[in-house]
């Protein structure tokens, strides 16, 4: 893909030749623009040297593993978790942030190892509920330390983990996701610091968390929690100037959706009402997505509506013929407003 | 300026912990009383999470079964029958299964047909799963525990109770040599 240098080059002939920018403005305007920064041969090899030798590294400590005494294991993994830990922080001095960024979710990974491991070395039985959660909450303080969208990224997937373990034998029954209350905090550090990977992150942990909290999922829990996917995705609309809205939006939409089909799963006698209802929100959303230009809000809703009208064909005990039928009045129909607002739309 | 020095003190935190942890289950190991529980074979070995050897603690029943109720988790009472210990009874609380024996540990025990006509009880106790040794240690305790199958127990799990009533594995003693946890 041609770098902004070389596209500006070419438009600047252009409206040059057209006469909407003086020729001689030309070098100026382009002495302006940085080059984009060249991988060197040099620099790709010192990259493969560097990765090659912490592979060796890897495997030589690997291959010695069992022969080393326990508290030089331990040194060692402690070690990893410095250095990386220790980079981030050198790299934050230098103010690159992607390195940063990079060494900080990286020191966060080896420090959900580091926890697996002394507990391999040491013999200390534990739930790994316990470690999951502690690695995250670790990778949390991380995030929070050097303002690491990948570390917090780590940490969501770790809460999330430890979720699906369970507490082992003997535990109390878990009354409560921790990822519940860590995706909303995922999705304000994402706001915060603009970051789009940790946004998409936490906006699956939070549709993930908030539908399949434990306790019974009756109809109006569900209902309230479309509700507040709804409203949150409102303030996401209304503050869609913000880079990372238009992710959280679309994620937001997803939750409540979700939420909505849920609270109808034993709807009964207003499961009809139920379903033209969640078709109507569907076909909504489409619009909206069309309408914002936005690609995943509009797969949402036709998501949502080929759904929906699954759901009805299931709940009619409708045979092929019958479907064939439903699907061909839903396609006139959206065909025919499609066309109407083509029509009444301005010149 | 601060952001770098922020990483470094979360770092230093995080580390200490995980320091910390390793430190404080060893002065529980250590303090705790040590009781000898005799082991039995069994398959298979992890080969994903390193050699080690499955801690599955059982010993045959004199008599009538001593456990009321069955796999329940809860407090197991162990008495000393010789140098090692075997399981009197079971409680729903530390002092209900303390009057049962000498020593009260959380964990679950089960009575079980051992084949015979006489029962033989199973015990998990909470915090001894496994112990990792390196290749030629996992497979000489995997010898010891094939022996025992068909002779008097050969291998036992070292096990210090703390105060807590948490059993820390300590080590294994296989043939009457022991191989301890310790820091090297």
């Amino acid at each position: 893909m041609a770098s902004y240098r070389t596209r500006l080059s070419q438009d600047l002939d252009r409206w040059i030749a057209a006469g909407l920018v003086p020729a001689a403005s030309r070098e100026a305007m382009l002495a302006g623009v940085e080059e984009p920064r060249r991988v060197d041969a040099a620099t790709a090899l010192a990259v493969v040297g560097a990765l090659l030798a912490g592979a060796a590294v890897i495997a030589f400590v690997a291959a010695n593993w069992d022969g080393l005494a326990r508290i030089v294991r331990f040194g060692l993994i402690l070690a990893a978790f410095a250095a990386t830990a220790g980079g981030g922080a050198w790299a934050a001095w230098k103010q690159r942030p992607v390195l940063t960024n990079s060494l900080l979710a990286l020191a966060a990974l080896i420090y959900a190892g580091a926890i697996g491991l002394s507990g391999q070395i040491f013999d200390i039985a534990g739930h790994p509920q316990a470690a999951l959660r502690g690695a995250g909450l670790a990778a949390f303080v991380l995030a929070l330390a050097g303002r690491s969208s990948g570390a917090a990224i780590v940490a969501l997937a770790l809460i999330g983990l430890g979720d699906m373990a369970g507490g082992g034998p003997g535990a109390p029954r878990d009354l409560w996701r921790w990822e519940a209350a860590a995706a909303p905090a995922g999705m304000a550090l994402a706001w915060f610091w603009r970051s789009r990977p940790l946004a998409h992150a936490a906006g699956l942990a939070i549709v993930i968390a908030w539908l399949t909290l434990p306790g019974e999922r009756d109809s109006w829990r569900m209902l309230l929690t479309a509700v507040v996917f709804g409203l949150l995705a409102g303030l996401a609309r209304w503050r869609r100037d913000e880079p990372v809205a238009r992710d959280l939006l679309g994620w937001l939409i997803v939750g409540a959706l979700a939420a909505f089909a849920l609270a109808g799963a034993e709807a009964g006698e207003l499961s009809l009402v139920h379903r033209g209802a969640l078709l109507l929100l569907s076909a909504g959303v489409v619009g909206w997505g069309r309408h914002d230009r936005h690609d995943l809000l509009t797969a949402v809703g036709v998501i949502g509506m080929l759904g929906t009208v699954s759901l009805i064909l299931f709940d009619l005990g409708l045979g092929l013929m019958a479907a064939a039928g439903v699907f061909a009045v839903c396609a006139l129909t959206a065909l025919g407003v499609g066309l109407a607002l083509r029509r009444s739309a301005p010149p | 300026m601060r952001r770098p020095l922020l990483i470094l003190v979360a770092a230093g935190v995080l580390a200490a912990a995980l320091i910390g942890l390793v430190v404080r289950e060893d002065r529980a190991r250590t303090a705790g009383t040590e009781v000898l529980l005799a082991m039995q074979p069994l398959d298979p070995r992890s080969l994903l999470s390193g050699h080690y050897v499955i801690v599955d603690i059982v010993h045959p029943v004199p008599g009538a079964c001593p456990l009321s109720g069955r796999g329940r988790d809860g407090w197991i009472a162990l008495s000393p029958r010789g140098r090692t210990h075997e399981v009197t009874g079971n409680g729903a609380t530390r002092e209900a299964a303390a009057r049962k024996g000498r020593l009260a540990v959380r964990g679950a025990a089960y009575c079980v047909s051992g084949g015979g006509p006489q029962e033989i009880v199973q015990l998990r106790l909470r915090g001894v799963d496994r112990f990792h040794a390196d290749q030629d240690e996992a497979q000489s305790i995997e010898k010891a525990l094939d022996a025992s199958r068909t002779g008097p127990a050969q291998v036992f799990a070292i096990v210090s109770v703390g105060a807590d009533g948490q059993a820390r594995l300590k080590g294994l003693e296989v043939n009457g040599r022991r191989t301890e946890l310790s820091w090297f």
